[in-house]
């Protein structure tokens, strides 16, 4: 089916002219030079935030959440909103692999590794904020239904939280082996290239690879059955994430909009996330052949699309405050734009409706600055969404007389960037240690455009040619 | 807890034997002293009977069960209103204080510093034993001091003063009275931190009798008070709480409903409860009251003399009228009441009674008040002396005159001039600092006394557990200087068996007299005839000192902190005041306008300067008070209150409560100003200046009123209704419309099948909030019966403050014409509990008998069961509340578990006390009846606003009090079935121009 679009109308996803060995080198290579002094810097200071992060956990799990800015009428901020905002990065990982896969489309290839990894870490850094949000964390395992000798006591089948503990595990479950058995091929070819204690690790990791036909008719089937288990996760976890406010009875939170509205912001602010990592990885890794214009440009329509709906939902909300005739929830959004956290709700309309809407100008699609900029506004935008939602519902509800403010403490702070130190510090090893593109994928594509390398060439007459795109790209860059 | 168990003077009996008595005097008191001694021993080592081992009940004891909880009856003393109390003991100590339901004063009610007095008997920097300024020396030691000293005074002469607060204890008076009759110049000088001195005073002039008339507020019908705080903090205000409350009761049949009038400056606790309230300056109150009398006399038909009206507002004069035609129409049941130090005031205030026939009716003058009978001249002929360097032997006792009196430098200088000063005081304050010998005072829950607080009405106050500290009580102290070397009880039996048996003929024996006063805590006797005013009672002075000003000042007792006795106790310093709900400090008030005027925001720091005083505050801009007054609390600043430095947790970005070496708020004592005719508390000028500097204060509220803020309303919900109240014509026009009800009855109309089974009691409570004064008594009643950590003052700024239960205080209305809603809002043990469905852990749970249980042993603290709670009122740990003083720690509640850091905690509706209750119901095969629970907060309240029951029995009291067309439920529209209703308050205020009964229920329905 590929014949009926692609490549005839399109640029090729992969530049550069590249044979199946180079393709190799290129993905490979850098796993067996020294780390450039950019990565050590990256690492550097994503492990400085790590540990600063580490120790503000260790403090407030010592000390208690009284360390946090949280009182008797705002019990989650920071924490819940963390966990809300890695949740959601996570989900175009899974979109990308899952999805993409399904529907055959064939660019993800380049970004498919290093999207589904995103989405590990990312979901890892979610996963750590529910812990750490209780009181007393150590009883953390309370939350499992596991038989025990106490009456047993069972859990809360009716609570959103007992939902977010399978969502949450399943979705990560899911995810790792999906990014493993996809990471097989690769693996194998890591085992070939690598000697002595290196070639013994990976010949483990690789579960005896051996390249075979049925081997890769295998690899195929499952990474499909993986695929389709994984497609309604992107759609399941964050409606069961969102469940923890649409299930609520706070005006703000009570709405049964939030599970698409969830789902739609977590790809969003997925794909941003994707891009801007993108982005960073081809210039630090020099993969520009591999993460092209072509992928850019489609990233791009997805977070405009995206951003849209989200918008849209903002919308919604504000419609059916407004419809519902209910004092309080009327309430409840006149004091979310207007109130003492209005500043946070119009940072979140400025980065998530208005500031993607500049993707649909292709002059700024072309401009790498420009989208990098952007990538990190949807991110802001999506991390304040959840703080609004959460903060600014809790903190005025029903009653006068219990309305608070909410103002974070350092430790909030540092663990919240400690949270992207882990992430980063983990990307940047997975950088470091794995391929970060899909070799084995990358190969398939790249034969497969070669095979109708005819068509292609007939476009070449029209003006669209391998050559003068990638030069496009870049005079685009220079100028960026 | 009405009934005991055990006869208390038979504890009391051997609890004396244990003590004056030496170890071991029986088998039986060693072995209590075991139980309650190797607990205080090992914390502490404090006991006076140190134990050397703890013997097991092998015999039990036959009237104690240890773990049961046994009651003793006994007097509070935490201020001169001397309210019943029945202390309930478990092993041998005092875990709770409760009103005693049969003292006809206090009628079952306890205030908050009442069931505070708890905490402050566990005190740990109280004093123990003698000291001279170097330190401990032995009781004997200061004894022979003392007794050579006034030997010499005896053979020489010189002058003896005895500088006291007001004695009402009948057995330490005759003691006094021996004293002084031995020495060639002694005179006792006894004043009130709060005086009434100008009352007492007036009735002189009016009567012939320097008294203090005791207050019928359930006999009025219309009072009007001028700045008399009677609710919250004026003399009796128990008492009077409860009087107030049976004028008013709109369940009755027919319904009762009082009228009270408040004229004040600043917003005093009554004036937030007043039916119709009048600001008005200091300076108006002379000239209201004279045009007040002006026309009482006009419309009695006389002819009074014109008043001058020069310095009231005519906006005044023309309320005053209308009261005056409101009294007048109820004469024979309205009253008068003024809290000014005033006498031409008070002189006007005797009139308008006179003239309403009020006495003898709604004011008593046969049976007075002895509760405050200080005198302001003779405290300022003391000072005289002091400062002339006069006196040579001066006694101060229960009294710190250095801290509450102003120009202390002259007080303590004339103390130096003085050869010997003896300070009797529990702890090392202000005065005893000062002393030559401190002779310590026992706690009143250790220790014998009693009261007269209403002539003819002796209670008697006995020990509830060993003495913690080595401490004499005065009586004790002064009889032994007199070679009395009795113990304090057999002092305060033989005075009882002798002086007051012969004023009763209901008993026969002395002994069973006394016996039955220990068991019921109270005796009921003839009074004893007031003396006859001394000399011919001068002429009041003029009030020229109170004159109109830029802005005038009002010295006030607080709630929380009426006096600086109390500073020291961490549940009252914690305690939201009921007005402001500002906790740990106190403030300079000012009214909205005027801090616009000045340009102050609260907590920016004033310096206020009043004469050649001056005092550095932070502001506090209080709604419904007058432009013109700056108000501020009396009782902060006391010396030693650094010991809060560390009170809260220790983190980060933890701001002590208060820094080293400085205190909790600031000593205003100094602003008061001195006249001929005493201390004046109200009208002095005052100016306000700024420092620059802010402090954040610990405010347990940040919105104060029902309408949500003006820019963020929607239309319709402009105004919340949690509180609501009714006009009382309105009810009594049509009772079962006049509170808009929501659209639905919890339970019509429910989709769902109700999610608890449910054929056994299901508990409420029932809140009536026309009953409800705001007094915060069962704040500290739950904080004492549920083990409520104290938090510090960083921890309430930040708003993590761990009451259970809280007063939410609202205002209604345009700025200066609010109407103040006070709602105690506690767990409403809803029956569809959001809570409940969101704890991944089912750490909170439904009861069978419709309690919402949190499960502190399974809680993980997620804080979601906080987040969904529509009322907010789940209380979390933030950190592990600190339990270190060892000795606080036995005021604990054995039956309640302590929380520990992590989890979530909130109201259980005593539950301890209901299992108690119904194990002992079905012990006895019996159901458990209606009024045998109550829980700690009901039990406390003065005025019975709280009403626990159950909902399942509608001949209960509860539940026909959740029938009631009142009754609603908060916040009824969100379908959470809550287990508490609320009856809606009621106003009335017949001079109001007739309103719909909508526009006064908050808004209507949401």
């Amino acid at each position: 089916m590929a014949e009926i679009h692609a490549p005839a109308v399109r640029p090729p996803t992969i530049l550069g002219d590249k044979t199946l060995g180079g393709i190799t080198s290129d993905v490979f290579a850098p796993l067996d030079r020294r780390p450039t002094r950019l990565w050590w810097w990256a690492f550097l200071s994503a492990a400085a935030a790590l540990l600063l992060g580490t120790v503000c956990v260790g403090y407030q799990i010592m000390v208690g959440i009284g360390t946090w800015g949280l009182n008797r009428t705002v019990g989650w901020a920071f924490d819940i909103t963390n966990f809300v905002f890695w949740v959601g990065i996570g989900h175009a990982g899974t979109l990308i692999s899952a999805v993409l896969l399904l529907f055959r489309q064939r660019w993800r290839t380049s970004i498919n590794r290093s999207a589904e990894a995103m989405t590990i870490f990312a979901v890892m850094c979610a996963g750590l904020f529910p812990v750490i949000h209780m009181g007393r964390p150590w009883l953390a395992f309370w939350v499992f239904p596991y038989p025990n000798a106490r009456g047993p006591l069972w859990v809360n089948w009716r609570s959103p939280l007992l939902w977010d503990v399978f969502a949450i595990g399943t979705y990560f479950t899911i995810s790792l082996v999906f990014w493993y058995i996809g990471l097989l091929p690769d693996l194998g070819t890591l085992r070939e290239r690598a000697r002595g204690l290196r070639k013994k690790v990976f010949g483990w990791l690789s579960l005896g690879w051996d390249g075979s036909a049925r081997t890769w008719a295998r690899y195929e089937v499952a990474c499909v059955l993986l695929a389709a288990l994984a497609t309604p996760l992107v759609v399941s976890v964050h409606s069961v994430v969102s469940s923890d406010f649409a299930t609520a009875i706070l005006p703000g939170w009570h709405t049964t909009v939030f599970p698409p509205y969830f789902v739609v912001g977590a790809v969003f602010s997925g794909f941003a996330m994707v891009l801007m990592l993108m982005l960073i990885a081809r210039k630090v890794m020099h993969l520009e052949d591999y993460m092209t214009m072509r992928h850019v440009h489609a990233m791009c329509k997805v977070i405009v699309f995206t951003g849209s709906i989200v918008g849209l939902a903002y919308g919604t909300e504000l419609f059916m405050a407004w419809y519902s005739g209910n004092p309080y929830e009327k309430f409840a959004f006149a004091n979310r734009m207007r109130g003492p956290f209005g500043w946070a709700y119009g940072v979140m309309v400025f980065c998530n409706v208005i500031a993607p809407q500049l993707l649909w100008f292709r002059k700024v699609r072309w401009s790498l600055g420009a989208v990098f900029l952007i990538t990190i506004l949807v991110n802001v935008g999506m991390w304040f969404e959840r703080f609004v939602i959460i903060v600014s519902s809790l903190h005025r509800d029903f009653l006068p007389s219990a309305w608070t403010g909410y103002v974070p403490t350092w430790i909030e702070l540092g663990t919240l960037l400690g949270s992207f130190g882990l992430f980063f510090t983990l990307f940047l090893l997975f950088c470091r240690f794995l391929p970060m593109i899909a070799a084995s994928e990358i190969k398939a594509v790249v034969a497969s455009e070669r095979h109708h390398a005819p068509v292609a060439e007939g476009v070449a007459a029209e003006g669209v040619t391998t050559e003068n795109v990638a030069a496009e790209c870049e005079t685009v860059e220079a100028a960026a | 807890m009405d009934e005991l168990p055990i006869p208390a003077d038979a504890i009391s009996a051997e609890l004396e034997d244990l003590v004056f008595a030496g170890l071991p005097a029986t088998r039986r008191s060693f072995l209590r002293a075991a139980g309650f001694g190797v607990g205080v021993a090992a914390v502490a080592g404090c006991s006076r009977a140190p134990v050397q081992k703890a013997i097991p009940h092998l015999t039990p004891p036959e009237s104690i069960v240890p773990g049961r909880a046994y009651a003793i009856a006994s007097t509070c003393a935490g201020c001169s209103a001397a309210c019943g109390v029945l202390a309930t003991c478990r092993d041998g100590r005092p875990v709770k204080l409760e009103g005693n339901p049969e003292h006809p004063l206090s009628r079952g009610g306890l205030c908050a510093v009442g069931q505070a007095e708890l905490l402050s008997l566990y005190d740990s920097q109280r004093l123990d034993g003698a000291r001279d300024r170097e330190g401990g020396i032995g009781w004997d030691q200061a004894d022979q001091l003392v007794v050579a000293e006034l030997a010499r005074i005896r053979a020489d002469g010189g002058r003896v003063r005895l500088l006291t607060g007001t004695v009402h204890s009948p057995s330490t008076r005759a003691v006094i009275g021996r004293l002084l009759a031995s020495l060639p110049d002694a005179a006792h000088v006894q004043y009130d931190a709060a005086s009434t001195s100008a009352i007492l005073d007036a009735h002189a002039r009016s009567h012939g009798q320097r008294i203090l008339p005791r207050y019928f507020f359930e006999q009025a019908q219309v009072v009007a008070s001028f700045d008399a705080d009677f609710l919250g903090t004026w003399i009796s205000p128990v008492e009077h709480a409860a009087g107030w409350r049976q004028a008013r009761d709109p369940e009755a049949e027919p319904p009762r409903m009082s009228t009270v009038v408040q004229f004040e400056g600043r917003l005093s606790l009554t004036g937030t409860r007043a039916d119709r309230r009048v600001r008005i300056a200091p300076w108006e109150t002379e000239p209201a009251l004279a045009r007040l009398v002006e026309r009482l006399g006009v419309l009695a038909g006389g002819r009074a003399p014109s008043a001058s009206a020069g310095r009231a507002e005519t906006a005044t004069l023309e309320e005053v009228d209308a009261v005056a035609g409101l009294l007048w129409q109820h004469r024979g049941a309205a009253l008068v009441v003024a809290g000014a130090a005033d006498g031409v005031a008070q002189d006007l205030v005797n009139r308008a009674n006179v003239l309403l026939g009020a006495y003898g009716r709604t004011l008593d003058v046969e049976r007075p008040s002895l509760q405050k009978r200080g005198d302001e001249r003779a405290l300022e002929q003391l000072r005289q002396e002091l400062a002339a360097g006069a006196v040579d032997l001066l006694l101060v006792a229960g009294c710190n005159p250095v801290y509450e009196l102003p120009d202390s430098e002259d007080l303590l200088a004339g103390l130096s001039a003085t050869a010997m000063v003896i300070a009797c005081s529990p702890s090392l304050d202000e005065t005893a600092a000062a002393a030559h010998l401190v002779l310590p005072e026992p706690h009143s829950l250790e220790s014998w006394g009693d009261a007269e607080p209403v002539a003819g009405f002796c209670t008697l106050q006995q020990p509830t557990a060993p003495p913690l500290r080595s401490a004499r009580t005065l009586r004790a102290t002064l009889a032994r200087w007199m070679g009395d070397a009795r113990g304090d009880r057999e002092l305060l039996q033989a005075h009882w068996e002798s002086e007051l048996f012969a004023r009763q003929d209901a008993i026969g024996s002395p002994a069973a007299f006394f016996a039955a006063a220990l068991s019921r805590g109270f005796a009921e006797l003839a009074p004893q005839p007031v003396p006859g005013a001394e000399a011919a009672a001068p002429a009041p002075a003029g009030s020229a000192f109170v004159a109109p000003a830029d802005l005038v000042l009002v010295l006030h007792p607080q709630i929380a902190i009426p006096d600086g006795r109390h500073a020291h106790n961490p549940w009252l310093q914690e305690l939201p005041d009921p007005v402001s709900k500002v906790a740990w400090d106190n403030c300079a008030s000012v009214s909205p306008a005027t801090a616009r005027e000045l340009g102050l925001r609260a907590g920016d720091v004033v310096r206020l300067n009043a004469g050649e005083r001056a005092i550095e505050l932070p502001a506090w801009v209080q709604t419904g008070q007058h432009d013109r007054v700056v108000a501020v609390a009396l009782g902060y600043g006391r010396a030693g209150t650094d010991r809060f430095a560390d009170v809260g947790p220790e983190w980060l970005q933890a701001r002590a409560t208060v820094e080293s070496g400085g205190t909790i708020g600031e000593n205003a004592a100094p602003l008061v100003a001195r006249t001929a005719a005493g201390r004046v508390f109200a009208g002095a000028a005052v100016t306000v200046e700024k420092t620059g500097r802010r402090v954040e204060l610990a405010c347990s509220q940040d919105h104060h009123t029902l309408e949500v803020p003006a820019h963020l309303a929607p239309k319709g919900g402009e105004v919340r209704d949690p509180a609501r109240e009714l006009a009382f014509a309105a009810w009594q026009a049509d009772p079962e419309h006049a509170l808009h009800r929501g659209h639905h009855a919890p339970g019509e109309g429910e989709l769902w099948a109700a999610d608890h089974e449910n054929d056994g009691p299901r508990w409420g409570l029932a809140v009536d909030l026309a009953a409800c004064t705001g007094c915060s008594a069962c704040v500290i009643a739950c904080q004492a019966e549920n083990n409520v950590p104290v938090v510090g003052k960083d921890e309430v700024r930040r708003h993590r403050e761990m009451h259970w239960l809280r007063i939410d205080r609202y205002f209604e209305g345009a700025e200066g014409e609010e109407r103040v809603h006070h709602q105690p809002m506690m767990c409403q043990h809803c029956d569809h509990a959001p809570c409940e469905t969101v704890c991944p852990v089912l750490a909170t749970v439904h009861s069978a008998s419709g309690l919402n249980q949190q499960v502190y042993n399974r809680c993980v603290g997620t804080r979601y069961c906080a987040n969904n709670c529509p009322y907010k009122v789940r209380r979390f740990n933030w950190f592990d509340y600190a339990h270190d003083d060892a000795l606080e720690n036995l005021a604990l509640n054995p039956d309640v578990t302590v929380r520990s850091r992590g989890v979530m905690e909130k109201c259980s509706m005593c539950v301890q006390r209901i299992q108690e209750a119904r194990s002992e119901a079905r012990r006895r095969g019996e159901k458990v009846e209606d009024g045998a629970i109550r829980t700690a907060c009901q039990q406390s309240c003065p005025t019975q606003a709280i009403v626990f029951g159950d909902h399942a029995d509608p001949a209960g009291r509860m539940a026909r009090l959740a029938a009631s067309h009142r009754a609603y439920g908060v916040l009824d529209e969100l379908g959470v079935a809550p287990s508490v209703r609320y009856l809606a308050g009621m106003n009335n205020d017949p001079l109001a121009p007739a309103r719909a009964g909508h526009a006064e229920t908050g808004g209507g329905h949401g």
